[in-house]
């Protein structure tokens, strides 16, 4: 490989990484506050997707999309915390696997929606983005630059929130002890269903992000959930810093896994998972907590 | 020495027992004649296909729970092992130009077991929701590979006109003799594992759910306790995804997929953890409402993830468990 | 029949063990004291492999055991009585300890379960004073009874060293009495080594006592030594007394 086009492929490889940052970034947190691994989290970034296809078809613009995608999954989320996981707290696997129902009936309707699923469709990106530029002589596509400078900036605006806001110390108090929290005088039940709404949220903004790169198709919820999956596994459950490992990691692998060995490129971010876990089983950043 | 010891009981308790056990054979038996007793009203063999199917998933969904309601491991990643037992047999028939059972049935399940000492050596370290999402990705890999790669599993097309077994002659080629065959699988599996939760090794799967800490305190190796019952349950997968590769005809990626695993664990979950009759039951639900509510409204899917969050939020031990506990109840 | 050479460990940038060495003979009964936080917890969890140490050996009957996992410890007859009560809560108490008595036997056994087993069990029960109880699902006996089967299961590995870590926790008077009892009549063979807060159950039990302090040993004897010693009387002893 010529320099030139290894360094486009480590372009492509950030870029990826900046989309599974937004969709990892969604589950690392609900889990981090609620200790419940959000298993709908690809239905509800593959619904995002889909409203963003709607919503371009209808204004024709992907910015609209852009800020509705995220507000319409937010509020799907303070529907389905409340309504379902609030029933069972305390009860971490059961409240995992009501989120497994969520993921079968969403991905379902999606299916059935004539305009919708069941083949594969596109988003184009915006037009002030639909261009190329050329790189090092060679032409590359401005939104790929775009998602880069996006989840970056993302990545830095969640860091700074996490660390100076009254929310974000809030969200660091909840990770280390929710029960705490309720002691001192927090509404739990508040916080909790924010907390899973934002996670949603961020689900539906990396699905529409990722939809003019990635495409629509069946499939793309569990392939979406699986990637953000291994990115905290790898970068460590429940912190937005392992989120950001995870990602910088997993996705420059997976795409230089495509490039060297196209057939098996998923095996390489397993085996780079499963050697995470052998040597430190919490993640590169993962703090040490019992999971019951 | 401990197996000449271990009858005694076992043949005590048989007797007072005695009339269950009579009526559990005559059950057993109208099941796996089936097909021969209801010819006269159903000719299509539209029952026999569809009680076969719920058989098949019931062995999957037995061998599932071995590991959810005994072991306490709850596995979302379980098709991986049914799916690598499908495409072995259906290649070991094709490579090896052979319907024998005796050798495609075997390559499914040592396949099966194989993989599962695999993943298991990773997946068995942790333990809850930890668990559950390495075994999902795992066997993503797993259905990954079998959708990428074209020339030994037939990728996104499948792998068609895979061949019915014979065994000494006798052929599983015809409805009713493959019925037999999976309804006779279905019992072994049954009578094996109802064994095992009455074996010294069952009752140590169930002390490493309630205090595996205590275990490894005590002198027991609960990680590779925790690995065999996890190969264990992967073989019986695989014996499950032969039969449905024989059954069917095809084997597709969706087999491993997280599809399939997920139905598993629902039927797991409806018909009751920590039950031998539960998973069986389960299948059964699950199978009609997918095939016959299917052909009467299109959102069978919906249905199905309705009745699953139904039954994590107000029936969580199933309908074997409460029928159980109703049981109780109503014997004071 | 344990030594312990110069043992480490911290957490974060805590120290919980600071240089630890102690050797106990086979068949002798140790106590270990000292104020909270002082490392007793620690130290068991190490013995038991359920901790690794950052720094120093274990040896278990003159094998270097460093680092072993806990089952493998448990194999070579070390058994721990846990502070709170580690119980399989929804099987019986026979269960509970025929769960000991076969851990040697492997768990790779397919046939019924023995019928002598039972025999076994029942006779430990009543050993530590739960004849009858056999039946019971260990969540519903009292806290004293959940005490006494967690001897009983303890014991039932037949451990060459048994490690007691506070066994009269939360016991009314005549609880304590009786463990302290039931522990005194094991046999002189077993070595003991017993974290307790009750001094009149450690000054009636222990052969020789270590005291420590902050991670360290500040003091090791028999008991008439460790009672004379001012150091110790004015970190812990003075304190006990006084309250």
């Amino acid at each position: 490989m010529s320099p030139e086009l290894a360094f486009l492929q480590a372009l492509n490889g950030i870029s990826f990484g900046a989309l599974l940052f937004i969709l990892a970034a969604g589950l690392s947190l609900i889990f981090g506050m609620m200790d419940v691994v959000n298993l709908a989290h690809g239905a509800f970034y593959m619904l995002g997707a889909y409203i963003a296809l709607s919503v371009v078809r209808t204004t024709g613009s992907f910015w609209v999309a852009l800020v509705a995608v995220p507000l319409a999954l937010g509020a799907l989320g303070l529907v389905v915390e409340p309504l379902l996981l609030r029933r069972l707290r305390g009860r971490h696997l059961d409240q995992v696997l009501i989120t497994v129902g969520v993921a079968l009936v969403i991905t379902d309707l999606i299916r059935l929606k004539p305009d919708w699923g069941a083949e594969v469709r596109t988003l184009p990106p915006p037009d002030a983005l639909a261009g190329s530029i050329a790189i090092l002589g060679n032409d590359y596509p401005v939104y790929r630059l775009f998602v880069i400078a996006f989840g970056v900036t993302l990545a830095l605006s969640l860091a700074a929130l996490h660390r100076r806001s009254r929310a974000g110390a809030l969200i660091r108090a909840g990770v280390d002890d929710a029960q705490m929290l309720s002691a001192l005088g927090v509404d739990t039940d508040r916080l909790f269903a924010v907390t899973y709404a934002i996670g949603a949220a961020l689900a539906g903004l990396a699905g529409v992000v990722a939809a003019p790169v990635l495409g629509l198709q069946p499939g793309m919820d569990v392939e979406a959930l699986v990637l953000s999956l291994i990115v905290v596994v790898v970068g460590g459950l429940g912190t937005l810093g392992g989120a950001q490992v995870g990602a910088a990691l997993v996705g420059p692998a997976d795409t230089f896994g495509k490039v060297f060995v196209p057939q098996f490129a998923l095996f390489f971010i397993f085996a780079i998972m499963a050697l995470v876990l052998l040597l430190r089983p919490s993640g590169l950043l993962g703090r040490i907590r019992v999971i019951r | 020495m401990s197996r000449i010891a271990g009858l005694r009981p076992r043949v005590g308790g048989l007797r007072p027992r005695a009339p269950g056990f009579v009526a559990l054979g005559l059950g057993a038996l109208a099941l796996v004649t089936f097909p021969y007793w209801s010819r006269d009203w159903e000719s299509s063999r539209y029952a026999t296909t569809v009680l076969r199917d719920i058989l098949v998933f019931a062995i999957l969904a037995l061998s599932l729970d071995l590991l959810m309601g005994y072991v306490g491991l709850p596995s979302l990643g379980h098709a991986a092992f049914f799916g690598a037992g499908a495409y072995a047999a259906a290649i070991a028939s094709q490579r090896l130009e052979t319907e024998a059972l005796f050798v495609t049935l075997p390559a499914g399940v040592l396949v099966a077991t194989l993989l599962a000492l695999g993943i298991g050596l990773f997946a068995v370290r942790a333990s809850g929701i930890f668990f559950l999402m390495l075994t999902l990705a795992f066997a993503q890999m797993v259905f990954s590979f079998a959708f990428q790669a074209t020339d030994i599993t037939g990728g996104s097309n499948g792998f068609a006109g895979v061949r019915r077994p014979e065994l000494f002659g006798i052929s599983f080629s015809a409805a009713e003799e493959l019925y037999v065959l999976v309804a006779v699988s279905f019992l072994a599996t049954a009578f094996v594992l109802w064994r095992i939760t009455r074996s010294p090794y069952g009752r140590t799967l169930v002390a490493i759910r309630e205090n595996e800490r205590r275990m490894r305190a005590l002198g027991y190796d609960t990680r590779a306790i925790k690995l065999s019952a996890f190969a264990l349950a992967g073989a019986l997968a695989g014996l499950a995804g032969a039969l449905s590769a024989y059954s069917l005809r095809f084997v597709s990626a969706n087999d491993a997929g997280i599809g399939t695993s997920i139905t598993a664990f629902v039927m797991v979950l409806i018909g009751g953890a920590g039950t031998l009759a539960g998973p069986a039951v389960g299948a059964a639900v699950v199978i009609l409402i997918e095939r016959v509510l299917n052909s009467y409204i299109p959102f069978s899917q919906t249905v199905l993830g309705v009745v699953f969050v139904v039954f994590v939020l107000a029936a969580r031990q199933g309908v074997v468990g409460a029928a159980r506990t109703a049981w109780a109840r109503a014997r004071g | 029949m344990i030594d312990v050479r110069d043992l480490h460990r911290s957490f974060g940038g805590v120290t919980a063990l600071d240089g630890v060495t102690l050797a106990v003979a086979e068949g002798e009964r140790r106590a270990i004291i000292g104020p909270n936080g002082a490392g007793k917890t620690t130290l068991f969890n190490i013995l038991t492999g359920e901790l690794a140490p950052t720094g120093g050996t274990v040896r278990l009957a003159g094998e270097d055991v460093t680092g072993r996992r806990t089952f493998e410890l448990a194999r070579r007859g070390l058994a721990r009585m846990y502070q709170r009560n580690e119980l399989f809560d929804p099987l019986t108490a026979r269960e509970n300890v025929a769960l000991a008595l076969t851990a040697k036997a492997g768990p790779y056994r397919f046939g019924g379960i023995p019928a002598d087993e039972a025999r076994a069990a029942d006779e430990l029960l009543e050993r530590v004073g739960l004849a009858g109880a056999g039946a019971t699902p260990a969540r519903a006996l009292s806290h004293g009874q959940r005490r006494q089967l967690e001897l009983a299961v303890a014991l039932a590995t037949a451990p060459r060293v048994l490690l007691l870590d506070e066994p009269t926790a939360g016991m009314s008077p005549a609880e304590t009495a009786r463990i302290a009892e039931l522990i005194a009549s094991l046999a002189r063979s077993l070595t003991l080594l017993v974290v307790e807060h009750d001094m009149d159950v450690v000054f009636r039990l222990a052969d020789r006592i270590t005291v420590l302090h902050e991670g360290k040993v500040i003091a090791d004897g028999t008991p008439a030594q460790v009672r004379g010693d001012t150091l110790v009387n004015e970190v812990y002893l003075g304190k006990v007394i006084a309250e």
